[in-house]
């Protein structure tokens, strides 16, 4: 332990020993005001979803959510949430097509064989298609080993870039949030394009 | 209001008649053109392979011979980059200062027409399809043209000047600004990349149609013309200044 | 005069690959030129990113303090490591504690660097790679080629035989890089599941907040850190930045420079432990300071790992990343293997045109070639300067520093047309190798000068006089 206690003193001193130019830290609210906008954030939003290889859909007044996600999961059979009502332009609807809460596994490798997890957004982000979660279950694992993933995010929630977003987001209780940006992806063979990488293969964001 | 005219090593040994283009090109827009005689190497082959001590000198030579000039002008982007962007470091070495690049006074001839001379015209004409060499030193270091990489709006001070050149047809190669592979002595010690680098380029010259491969830099020339001689290839080099000259 | 380098980038490029090299990760860069472009405040955040780092940089000690105290308050359990073995044993130790035998870890430049994997082996536990492409050299023994791209060099061929020789469940003859990658999802999900602790590199920590920023594209680390209850997160002390408004600008480059696309996939925040589950912050020195206190290189400090620099050197493209003799190549890995050692890694130096385009596409705006010419520089002192190279420079000097030989020199060069082509060749052997020899004409500008044969024009304003 005290070998601990002396790297961190040597290191902290070589820092302050070696640091030869001091640089001002510089002001970013030009680059933030100048930074992208879009007129209309939900057609942008829709756009870059899939272009991220994921899809936005614009739920309509009167539209059942549940009916919405069963039509583009009809094969989900596990489906973890830890919603049970979801507002949908101004109205409440109970969400009844979640199967299990999530947390309510004995441990987090249960999760795996989740068909679909129907988790809430934060906010959204035009430039890039990602939707800030800030964790509200115990079993992380939910955002990254279902199958697929369905999002809602209040359509009102949409920010222009990433200034805007980090300027709202929080880590909530469980001290753990993630931008997810469409469906997990890697280029590691040959450089071709591959969803489905070890996080969910198919990813829908619901904008009630 | 004298200009130094700066004859590189290679455009003296190897391309006189782009030193006599650039003179003729000089004086026929009016300029009060000097070529100091006794010019060597500038020292960047050296300074580039690592032996930047071994420049000192010709810095201190090129300081002398140039000093009572108001401009310096070469035919070489690159040449002229290592002047303006080393010499002040190697002559601080020698205990003295840079004038020629502290006071701006050192131009690629290039850079000197499209924006100190301005010519607004020129008799030159040159039928022909030319595909642009814009060399890496011209494009990132004396921002003869925008470089690729870079989000800002395209120009090139290099077709600007060619536009004013009756019959020119002007055409850039894909990837526009990628390196020829010259680099002096990188073409020696990389040898196999630099060369592949060369052929692709070259490649990339011949498939825009072009009968010449034109540019700023008689070096990125010079390496692309012995490729093309070793492999036969149906494409000539002509240094930019021989175009602008062209029918003076 | 030959380095290790040239060599390699020789044998590399008579190998049928290098054209698939080349042009692939040129269309990266292509990607990565349309996204920049989109964005019209591109060169702004490039300047905002660098600002930040320099200040970050010139700051370190205050701000790893100001994370450290932010990060224990969370129940973050925080550790220095002055070096790589002090970093390994840490971890080692922590995993010991909790018994743990098998580590899943994500892509860490990190621990590439310090060795950490082998050092666990030796100490009896499996430490799996989780990014498919690491996990894939890691099967096949070698090392990255690419630090984001880091298979890039191998076929799927190769990697379906792989799979096949590690008794996956993948069809003979069936190499389609959809089917392979989702094979190994379903094959090593059961790693993920069975691991007792995970381990994440770090792109940014947040001072602020005393959080550590994780980028994937495939899950892995998010999957990794969210199965066992015991994650160790470690990062150069580098990677330190003051705030999340900084990160605003960070994300936005990051991805953009890398890949081309708009963001990575997941943006993963650790600020503190599961319930019931440990979090470990180690923060490693092993050399940074070191570089803090030399001017000319402090900025490689500024590096975010984005590969931008790679995809788009010429060189690098042609050559391949297993032609450099540091485990980081192009412009990004030549500079820092001279700044790990310079005697050991000088034979990347020359790997390098200083064409500069790297320094454009940076999205910390390090001066790359710049750093790799002052590199050169040097290299005699450590007695690593090719001779042959040195010899040719000192002749060039020479004749530099005599005026009246430079122009006999000149004189002569015309000789060089009428030697046979065989002896030119081998005078200048390696030119001769890609080129015909240039032609020397008979007469240099200066000889023409001399005899008063270069003429001027006939001005403008003479030839208007002339028309009225």
């Amino acid at each position: 332990m005290e070998k601990k206690t002396d790297s961190r003193e040597a290191i902290l001193a070589r820092i302050r020993r070696n640091t030869q130019r001091v640089y001002e830290r510089p002001d970013l609210s030009a680059l933030e005001q100048a930074a992208i906008h879009y007129d209309d954030r939900v057609e942008q939003f829709r756009k870059v979803m899939h272009q991220m290889g994921g899809r936005a859909v614009l739920v309509q007044p009167g539209d059942d959510l549940n009916e919405l996600i069963r039509q583009q999961y009809p094969d989900a059979r596990r489906v973890a949430s830890a919603l049970d009502r979801v507002e949908v332009c101004g109205r409440e609807q109970a969400l009844t097509c979640p199967t299990f809460h999530p947390d309510s596994v004995a441990c987090s490798r249960d999760l795996d064989g989740t068909d679909l997890a129907i988790v809430r957004g934060s906010w959204g982000v035009c430039e890039n298609g990602a939707v800030w979660i800030a964790a509200d279950v115990e079993q992380r694992a939910v955002y990254f080993i279902a199958e697929a993933l369905a999002i809602v995010l209040d359509r009102n929630c949409l920010v222009d870039n990433m200034h805007e977003a980090y300027r709202r987001i929080d880590t909530g209780a469980y001290g753990f949030g993630v931008f997810i940006s469409g469906p997990s992806k890697t280029a590691d063979i040959e450089q071709a394009l591959v969803f489905g990488a070890h996080g969910a293969a198919d990813v829908t964001v619901f904008l009630v | 209001m004298s200009v130094g005219l700066f004859i590189p090593c290679y455009v003296n040994a190897v391309f006189p008649q782009v030193g006599v283009a650039a003179y003729k090109l000089l004086t026929f827009l009016g300029q009060d053109v000097v070529c100091p005689e006794g010019q060597t190497c500038c020292g960047q082959p050296m300074a580039n392979a690592g032996f930047e001590d071994g420049a000192v000198q010709a810095a201190q030579h090129f300081e002398s011979l140039f000093a009572g000039c108001d401009y310096v002008v070469g035919p070489s982007a690159s040449c002229v980059a290592f002047v303006r962007g080393h010499y002040g470091d190697l002559l601080a070495r020698g205990g003295r200062e840079h004038f020629c690049a502290a006071e701006g006074r050192v131009y690629d001839i290039c850079e000197y027409l499209h924006d100190v001379v301005r010519p607004e015209s020129l008799p030159s004409i040159f039928p022909h399809k030319v595909s642009l060499q814009n060399s890496c030193h011209g494009v990132r270091l004396l921002h003869l043209s925008s470089p690729s990489e870079r989000n800002v709006p395209y120009y090139n001070k290099l077709r600007d000047l060619l536009s004013l050149v009756r019959g020119c047809e002007v055409v850039e190669p894909e990837r526009r600004d990628e390196c020829c592979g010259f680099g002096g002595m990188f073409a020696v010690e990389e040898h196999a990349v630099s060369g592949r680098m060369g052929r692709d380029k070259v490649r990339r010259h011949m498939a825009t149609g072009a009968e010449y491969i034109t540019g700023a830099d008689s070096s990125c020339l010079m390496h692309q013309n012995g490729i093309i001689a070793r492999e036969k290839w149906p494409i000539k080099t002509i240094h930019i200044v021989e175009i602008l000259a062209a029918g003076l | 005069m030959s380095t290790k380098h040239s060599v390699a980038a020789g044998r590399f490029l008579k190998g049928d690959r290098a054209v698939w090299h080349d042009e692939t990760l040129w269309m990266v860069r292509a990607k990565r030129d349309a996204m920049s472009h989109s964005l019209p405040e591109w060169e702004q955040l490039r300047d905002a990113a660098a600002a930040i780092k320099n200040y970050s940089n010139s700051h370190l000690a205050d701000l790893l303090e100001e994370f450290e105290r932010n990060a224990t308050a969370a129940g973050v359990h925080v550790h220095w490591a002055s070096d790589a073995e002090e970093f390994c044993a840490t971890v080692a130790d922590i995993l010991e504690a909790h018994g743990a035998k098998h580590l899943v870890k994500s892509k860490s430049m990190l621990a590439e660097e310090c060795g950490l994997t082998p050092y666990l082996e030796a100490r009896g536990i499996e430490a799996a790679e989780t990014d498919l492409g690491e996990r894939i050299l890691q099967l096949m023994h070698q090392r990255p080629s690419h630090i984001v791209l880091p298979a890039i060099h191998l076929r799927k061929e190769e990697i379906g035989d792989l799979f096949r020789r590690e008794g996956m469940h993948v069809d003979p003859g069936n190499n389609d890089q959809t089917y392979l990658t989702h094979a190994a999802r379903r094959d090593w999900r059961h790693k993920f599941l069975e691991a007792d602790a995970a381990m994440t590199g770090c792109n940014f920590a947040v001072a602020e907040t005393g959080e550590c920023v994780v980028c994937t594209n495939e899950g892995n680390a998010e999957m990794g850190t969210s199965q066992p209850k015991l994650q160790i997160t470690a990062f150069g002390l580098e990677k330190v930045v003051p705030d999340r408004r900084s990160l605003g600008v960070f994300t936005r480059l990051l991805a953009r420079s890398a890949t081309g696309q708009p963001v990575t996939t997941y943006t993963a925040h650790y600020r503190k432990p599961r319930p019931g589950g440990e979090l470990h912050f180690i923060i490693v020195d092993n050399g940074r300071t070191d570089i803090l206190a030399s001017p000319d290189h402090v900025k490689m400090l500024n590096c975010l790992r984005c590969g931008a620099c790679m995809n788009t050197c010429p060189v690098y493209r042609r050559s391949g990343g297993h032609s450099y003799t540091y485990f980081i190549p192009g412009p990004v890995g030549i500079n820092l293997g001279m700044l790990k050692d310079p005697a050991r890694y000088s034979d990347n130096v020359s790997a390098c045109s200083l064409c500069h385009s790297c320094q454009d596409v940076c999205p910390a705006k390090i001066d790359l070639a710049e750093q790799i010419y002052k590199w050169r520089q040097v290299l005699d002192g450590y007695g690593v300067a090719s001779a042959a190279k040195k010899h040719l420079s000192q002749a060039l000097e020479w004749v530099i520093d005599h005026p009246h030989l430079f122009g006999a020199a000149v004189r002569n060069a015309h000789l060089v047309n009428s030697l046979p082509h065989w002896l030119m060749y081998n005078r200048l052997n390696e030119w001769g190798k890609e080129h015909d020899m240039m032609h020397f004409p008979h007469e240099s500008f200066s000889e023409m000068w001399k005899r008063g044969k270069v003429m001027p024009a006939r001005t403008n304003k003479e030839n208007d006089g002339e028309k009225d």
